[in-house]
């Protein structure tokens, strides 16, 4: 949907701004650019709707060379809200939404209709704030009215330059909230410039960490998280955030991984040496004993052994069938409630094909916490 | 006629009183509005433009400082005496305080909004007439009414030339050493100049957007 290829941006001619940058943007994506002050992210975004115009290198926007259509064209396909939000403050609320339609030309009811559309999309009623002017609202009012205006002639593309960077924390979690789900509705391609990580990790599909007009890394929220492309962004997300959203941490991560199964044919008395050898109190049962993963057939626990009288029965005969199990990309919320709600202390992972890759515990929560724990530690120092 | 109280006087000069009154507005009335035509434009220019806008400003403040007696004296032996060089120099006196407020008014219009019109995609004349202009209104208008009110002042002096107006009913008063006389002419001046402020001062209000007049209400 957007792409941007070698684009340098220099302001003076001396220094770079943004330097030999590429940026691929899939449509109805919210890609996050993000970054501290001075990294060159709003200058990117800023490029894209042509406010700035690259030095060198090309953008294209639906697969075309941008410059070919005319800046007030491009500028009238893409969608703006900034910070300040730049309501205009001598019009109403349905004059301001109407504004670019009624450049456009669109007629009276039609331009109304549409205002009154959108109002309702961002959750103001039409009736009591079509007439208010800007002033009148509050912050969270006037950048929902900013969101409208952007989305006035229905662009496929929204540019967004930290839209909610001045609002106070609730009501830049409400929008955030509404963002998204206002995304689900219409399916825009959405660039949004931030510099708040949690606000990035929240509502990028895919974030781009950048610092002095670069790119570190162009992925998505959980990559960044977890597989930091270098020290500046493990340093800019926080070596700390990944333990701080539990919803982040799936349960391919928690789960140990080095799996002991036993297999279908086992007797009792070779489970219980297995168990005694591992320090286990309960193994569950595949058909082979390979170390490719297979679907889990049940479990045994030493206290079904214990009990078991006929010693030359198979654990596919024995063991207990119905079991819980969570998709390796379960989060660790869900993990956590799963354990708590059917009081488990055991709880297999499962692939796609539903093979058993790995083993949740008690013990690996722990470890997770302990190495939550110690990140804390470190920063303290 | 010493004898008669000021309010007699005014009386039994009443006609005159009224042809020079309307004199009076004709001049400055013109000056003003050949201020506004040739002001509001080079402002406008002048908040875009970086480079005209220190020696334009620089100009206009250099008539602005010249005292108006000196510049009516100056006039004469570049366009003569009588009606037109009068104009020109309240004309000359009427155009900074126009040209200042309305580049003010156009420069303090808020980044944010500009920034946002030209990113909605509207043309940099559209974002002039429909963003900037109607709001430095207020502003713009302000100038104006300095202008005016100045004018109407300076334009007393502008007798001397033969522009004729209620300065000629003053100066006569002085030569005459008749106090009715200057009080006749400086009393309808001071008048003129009260009520047109008033005036001009309704139509600001009444030209300030609603969207700003109700924000300032809500500030006091």
């Amino acid at each position: 949907m957007i792409e941007l290829v070698n684009i340098t941006k220099s302001y003076d001619g001396k220094t770079n701004v943004i330097e030999n940058l590429n940026l691929h943007i899939d449509k109805g994506e919210i890609v996050v650019l993000i970054g501290e002050s001075g990294c060159g992210k709003t200058t990117t975004l800023r490029m894209m709707n042509r406010l700035n115009d690259p030095t060198s290198g090309t953008i294209m926007i639906k697969g075309e060379d941008y410059t070919k259509i005319s800046k007030i064209e491009l500028r009238r396909q893409l969608g703006y809200v900034i910070q300040k939000v730049g309501l205009m403050p001598h019009l109403t609320v349905g004059k301001n939404i109407e504004m670019i339609p009624e450049l456009k030309g669109w007629d009276k009811k039609k331009r109304k209709d549409r205002a009154y559309e959108l109002l309702e999309l961002v959750d103001l009623p039409p009736e009591d704030y079509y007439d208010r002017y800007p002033h009148e609202l509050s912050g969270g009012q006037q950048q929902r009215i900013g969101v409208a205006r952007a989305l006035a002639v229905n662009p496929d593309i929204i540019l967004m330059d930290e839209p909610f960077s001045a609002l106070d924390p609730i009501t830049r979690e409400q929008l955030q909230k509404e963002l998204l789900k206002l995304q689900d509705e219409l399916g825009k391609t959405i660039v949004f410039v931030t510099h708040d990580m949690d606000e990035a990790l929240k509502i990028g599909d895919r974030i781009a960490v950048m610092k002095d007009g670069k790119i570190l890394q162009y992925d998505t929220p959980e990559e960044i998280l977890k597989n930091p492309a270098n020290e500046f962004v493990e340093y800019f997300v926080g070596k700390d955030r990944l333990w701080k959203s539990p919803e982040m941490l799936n349960a391919n991560d928690i789960m140990h991984k080095s799996l002991v199964t036993v297999g279908q044919k086992r007797s009792p008395a070779q489970v219980i040496e297995v168990m005694k050898k591992k320090d286990m109190e309960l193994l569950f049962i595949v058909e082979k004993e390979t170390s490719k993963p297979q679907p889990p057939i049940g479990y045994i626990t030493r206290k079904n052994l214990k009990e078991q009288e006929d010693h030359k029965v198979k654990m596919s005969e024995i063991c207990n069938k119905d079991f819980i199990s969570v998709h390796q990309n379960a989060n660790m919320v869900d993990v956590l409630k799963i354990m708590e709600e059917n009081e488990i202390r055991y709880l297999p992972v499962l692939d796609d094909d539903k093979n058993l890759i790995g083993m949740i515990t008690t013990a690996s929560i722990l470890n997770i916490i302990t190495k939550a724990v110690a990140v804390k530690e470190e920063e303290n120092k | 006629m010493n004898d008669l109280n000021f309010f007699q006087f005014v009386a039994s000069r009443s006609d005159e009183l009224i042809g020079l009154t309307v004199q009076h507005v004709q001049i400055t009335g013109l000056a003003v509005l050949l201020a506004i035509l040739l002001g509001v434009p080079v402002g406008i220019l002048i908040s875009k433009n970086k480079k005209v806008r220190s020696p334009i400003l620089g100009i206009a403040n250099v008539f602005q400082t010249i005292p108006s007696l000196a510049l009516f004296g100056l006039i004469i032996p570049l366009l003569g005496t009588g009606y037109v060089p009068s104009v020109f120099v309240l004309f000359l006196y009427a155009l900074l305080p126009i040209i200042k407020n309305t580049f003010i008014g156009i420069n303090s219009v808020d980044e944010a909004i500009i920034d946002a019109g030209r990113g909605m995609g509207m043309t940099s004349k559209q974002i002039l007439t429909k963003v900037e202009i109607p709001l430095a209104l207020p502003v713009i208008m302000g100038g104006i009414r300095i202008s005016t009110v100045i004018n109407i002042g300076t334009a007393t002096i502008a007798a001397l030339i033969g522009a004729g107006g209620l300065g000629e009913m003053i100066f006569k008063g002085i030569s005459m050493a008749s106090n009715n006389m200057v009080l006749a002419g400086a009393v309808p001046t001071a008048l003129l100049a009260i009520s047109v402020d008033k005036l001009l001062g309704m139509f600001e209000t009444k030209l300030t957007p609603e969207g700003i007049t109700s924000q300032k209400d809500n500030q006091v």
